[in-house]
């Protein structure tokens, strides 16, 4: 069996890629148009219940009494559960760092508002919201933590009485000579930044229909799952049941971007389930509910930041102080985000020393969840403006502080101070194309002229990496274990020559199921409808993570691409044998036929060496299985433990992009508007093209949300003050521009194909370049704005108190 | 609880008769009495457009509106779209299939909707005409690019087939 996977299109075994790297139409749309996905709530089983959550109007305060007597008396009503019930069945939720995870409803004090306090199951979900209103809970409110700062001050209200503090996690990282660089640096820039709580908001919120079987105590998940074994593998441990007792069936999910969340709505319609009897429970979260506390809201952030450089321009050194008010648990992962930078701390630049100082705190707001890019889009805004911010001290044209800073083509592999290797990259051509692209000296003529009319016109040229296929070892920092993230595929043929690809993942939005069938179909010479790809159910599937930390795409290639290996090995030995015991080595695969080398005209088809070895053992090599099936499960090579500082390699490649965008900021009342928006990317081969620019440009519609208009606002006693889409408020058409866009590609040297990860993408330097141009446009008035999202209201500050505002 | 009232919906041209609470709305009487799940709810306030379906032939947010309001109403949702006896996708349809119109899917139904409703009132729209159009549904996913270039098509193809 071979054992290199191709490291190129051109090495797949045609004379002519008809798929991969083409534009080719998606196996998922037909059913997406046509409304027959079956998204999770589309889907009923018989005598199914529909649950409500009763949940917490307090931000702390401890629960003196619960009575759901009355509820459990109306008529239609099959099952309430309260804290005694989840005292008695589930665990507290698993946390990294450890301890600081809550029971799927509060037991003895509630820490946010919006925290579960009990459920019901009744016969109509209009029920089940009814009978919530009838029980009764007697509250004692205690005094809250409104925000992060508060959290530390000495007298600060205590959230985790067995912690007796709000510190989750202080940790300071060197990596260099800090001090050093720093002490001889020609000049210091400094800016504080604060980046607010914004968030997924997938179109879909989280949902599940759950059926625990009282007989064999096992528990069956249908949902908008994500990640199924690994939420399978949590409800094991929260529901106190053997991981292979919990079988999930992940569903179509209406997007996700890491906050699709599910572990406490699957634990309480689980706990629903086991007290009605075993009937199944469907839970469907509202927009409401996942507003105020569903895996919503990401990157709570305060930060001091300085960049040091040499007269000449020359970045030596980052220093970066970070306050992270991760809401009252670590139950969902938001820890994780404080981690990732590492994966790309110093950006697209040769920077020698840099330091990450990093405190982790708890308030009484909602739990931190991952969003796409998972914490580096903060953090890039910080950085990104610092460059800017030193290219105007220096009065340096900021493409060109950027362009004499980067890491040169000839240096990759690239080894970053915080320790992870860059695979591959080419930035100076990137920032050529761009500038060219968007023609920079005209946009700065242009920018010239509307400044002498007065108006605040600004230009940014902002430049990230995203860190692509994701590995545990990242996230060491944080208390996560663990190397190597497995994604599996099972290939089988049918005895006609049809082909089956199975994974553990379902859809949504990235378009990876086509990418199985375009490498399959190109491997064995098929035409893409004779592929079909599915889910399987977690206790079938192949070891699998499913979509996160822009990874997939590659990683179901790896598989799929060993899976084929596998069978082109099997198939090979069919053909070897059929034509008069040839070596296995004297037959090769080429366009779709197993033929021989020497004599490529005799030979046969896919098709007719799956028949044969369904339907023709006795022509079969002696002891060879009737089996044209084979299982690859792929994880990134070379991956390795974090040493002591936290540095390792972890993300497995590194695709960059540069954004130019040119904004006008309104002098009457502080309102942006996008007027020109072009990126260059490079994220190697690209493997559907339009899923690529569709990802770029939906990413992009995210980050100026973030830049604009996103932001979960509390008041400071950590009361919700947005909980609908009228406050909330999600980019629409008339908000988003349409990028120019062009690209260029460095394959990696490391993955299959040489793809790179690039589902993240534009989220990691959208915010920061909407917020550079903002802050260019602004620069004549000798103000910053350096706060998330720029609103009108924020920004028409600045311009008042700059004495500018109409 | 009160009492239940006859609702009598025309839904892609086929008659349904329900007994219905007053306060179902017409999504959840779509999607959970008469089966219809392709018309998806995004936030159940009337804000993302998502659960936009044709009421007598205007869009409208099926999130609020009651099912006892459409009583009498021909309602046209997303499963009254595609060629019944052949299964083709309608135009519109194929359109965002060609033209990478949507990622996960969700609010592509809706936005198919809206399209109808638009290109049957105006079937030469400038780019204006369309964000005029679909400004009312949210897409967390595609950044409306391929979205906008999906109702271009679908609107070329329509004048070509009529003018045919």
């Amino acid at each position: 069996m071979a054992t290199e996977l191709p490291r190129l299109p051109e090495q797949l075994p045609t004379s002519s890629v008809r798929y991969v790297g083409k534009e080719v139409k998606r196996v998922e749309d037909p059913a997406l148009v046509s409304g027959t996905a079956e998204f999770i709530d589309n889907l009923t089983l018989p005598n199914m219940l529909h649950c409500a959550i009763l949940r917490s109007p307090h931000p702390h305060a401890r629960i003196l009494k619960v009575d759901a007597s009355a509820a459990e008396a109306l008529e239609g009503v099959v099952a309430v559960i309260t804290p005694e019930d989840v005292k008695r069945w589930a665990n507290a939720h698993v946390t990294s760092p450890p301890g600081w995870g809550t029971h799927c409803i509060a037991i003895d004090k509630v820490l946010y508002v919006g925290e579960p306090v009990a459920a019901v199951a009744a016969t109509s979900r209009a029920l089940a919201e009814d009978a919530c209103e009838l029980i009764d809970i007697e509250y004692e409110i205690l005094p809250s933590v409104g925000t992060a700062n508060a959290a530390l001050a000495p007298d600060a209200p205590v959230l985790w009485e067995e912690h007796g503090t709000n510190l989750i996690q202080q940790r300071t990282y060197n990596w260099g000579e800090v001090d050093r660089v720093f002490a001889e640096a020609d000049h210091i820039v400094t800016g504080s930044f604060r980046w607010n709580r914004c968030g997924a908001n997938p179109t879909e919120t989280f949902g599940c229909v759950c059926q625990w079987d009282l007989t064999d105590n096992s528990l069956l998940c249908h949902g908008g799952y994500q990640v199924p074994g690994f939420w399978g593998l949590a409800r094991s441990f929260s529901l106190n049941l053997p991981a292979n007792k919990v079988k999930v069936v992940s569903h179509p999910q209406g997007g996700a971007f890491g906050g699709k969340g599910g572990a406490r709505g699957t634990d309480i319609a689980a706990l629903l389930s086991r007290k009605a009897g075993g009937l199944p429970v469907k839970y469907i979260e509202d927009r409401m509910e996942y507003l105020l506390a569903g895996s919503s809201q990401s990157w709570d952030r305060h930060y001091e930041a300085s960049l040091a450089l040499k007269a000449d321009g020359t970045i030596t050194g980052l220093k970066v102080k970070l306050l992270d008010d991760q809401g009252a648990t670590t139950e969902t992962y938001g820890t994780i985000s404080v981690a990732k930078p590492l994966a790309a701390f110093t950006g697209n630049y040769r920077i020698e020393a840099a330091q990450y100082d990093t405190t982790l705190v708890v308030t009484n707001r909602a739990p931190a969840a991952p969003y796409r890019g998972y914490g580096p889009p903060p953090h890039f805004y910080v950085l990104e403006n610092l460059v800017d911010m030193a290219a105007r001290k220096l009065a340096m044209d900021p493409a060109e502080l950027r362009r004499i800073n980067y890491i040169r083509p000839d240096q990759f592999p690239y080894t970053i101070p915080s320790g992870n290797e860059y695979d591959s990259g080419n930035y100076e051509a990137i920032l050529d194309k761009v500038l060219k692209l968007a023609d920079y000296q005209a946009l700065r003529k242009e920018q010239a002229a509307a400044r002498a009319e007065g108006r605040l016109v600004g230009i940014s040229v902002v430049n990230t990496v995203e860190p692509g296929v994701f590995d545990w070892n990242a996230y060491a920092t944080v208390g996560v274990q663990g190397v190597g993230v497995p994604e599996g595929a099972r290939v089988s043929v049918d005895i006609l020559g049809n082909v089956t690809i199975v994974v553990g993942f379902n859809l949504q939005g990235q378009g990876q199921f086509t990418v199985a069938a375009q490498v399959v179909a190109d491997y064995f010479g098929l035409d893409m409808n004779a592929v079909k790809v599915t889910m399987a159910p977690t206790d079938s599937a192949p070891p699998h993570f499913g979509q996160g930390g822009s990874r997939l795409g590659v990683a179901i290639t790896g598989a799929v691409l060993g899976a084929c290996q596998k069978l082109e090995a099997d198939f090979k030995r069919v053909v070897a044998h059929l034509m008069g015991g040839l070596p296995v080595e004297a037959i090769e695969l080429m366009d779709g036929k197993f033929r021989i080398k020497a004599n490529p005209a005799i030979g046969m088809t896919f098709a007719e060496v799956a028949g044969t070895m369904l339907g023709r053992s006795d022509l079969l090599p002696p002891g060879m299985e009737p089996n044209p099936t084979a299982t690859s499960v792929w994880t990134a090579p070379g991956r390795n433990m974090p040493d002591d500082q936290g540095r390792c390699k972890s993300y497995l490649t590194a695709a960059s992009a540069t954004h130019v965008v040119m904004v006008e900021v309104d002098r009457e009342t502080g309102r942006t508007q996008i007027l020109k928006y072009f990126i260059v990317d490079d994220c190697g081969t690209r493997l559907n093209p339009a899923t690529v620019e569709g990802q770029l440009q939906g990413a992009l519609a995210q980050g100026v949300g973030a830049a604009l208009l996103e932001e979960y606002v509390y008041d400071d006693q950590a009361n919700p003050l947005v909980t609908t889409f009228a406050d909330y408020l999600i980019p629409s058409i008339h908000e988003v521009p349409i990028a120019t866009k062009d690209f260029i590609v460095t394959p990696s040297p490391v993955t299959p194909l040489g793809a790179k990860g690039c589902g993240e993408g534009a989220m990691h330097t959208t915010p920061a370049a909407v917020s550079c141009a903002i802050n260019d446009a602004l620069a004549p008035l000798g103000v910053q704005i350096t706060e998330t999202p720029a609103t009108p209201l924020r920004v028409w500050k600045l311009l008042k108190q700059a004495g500018a505002a109409g | 609880m009160t009492t239940k009232q006859r609702t009598t919906v025309t839904v892609n041209g086929r008659v349904y008769q329900r007994e219905v609470e007053p306060r179902l709305t017409l999504a959840d009487f779509l999607r959970h009495e008469l089966h219809l799940g392709g018309t998806h709810l995004g936030c159940e306030h009337g804000v993302c457009g998502i659960c936009t379906v044709l009421i007598n032939g205007r869009s409208a947010r099926s999130c609020l509106t009651l099912a006892v309001q459409a009583d009498g109403a021909q309602v046209t949702t997303i499963e009254g779209l595609r060629n019944r006896e052949t299964g083709e996708l309608h135009p519109i349809q194929q359109a965002f299939v060609d033209e990478h119109g949507l990622q996960c899917g969700f609010c592509t139904p809706a936005f198919i909707m809206t399209t109808l409703e638009l290109l049957r009132d105006n079937p030469n729209p400038s780019d204006e005409e369309m964000k005029e159009a679909l400004g009312g549904n949210l897409c967390r996913c595609t950044g409306y690019e391929n979205i906008l270039k999906s109702v271009r098509l679908a609107a070329q193809r329509l004048r070509a087939s009529s003018a045919a």
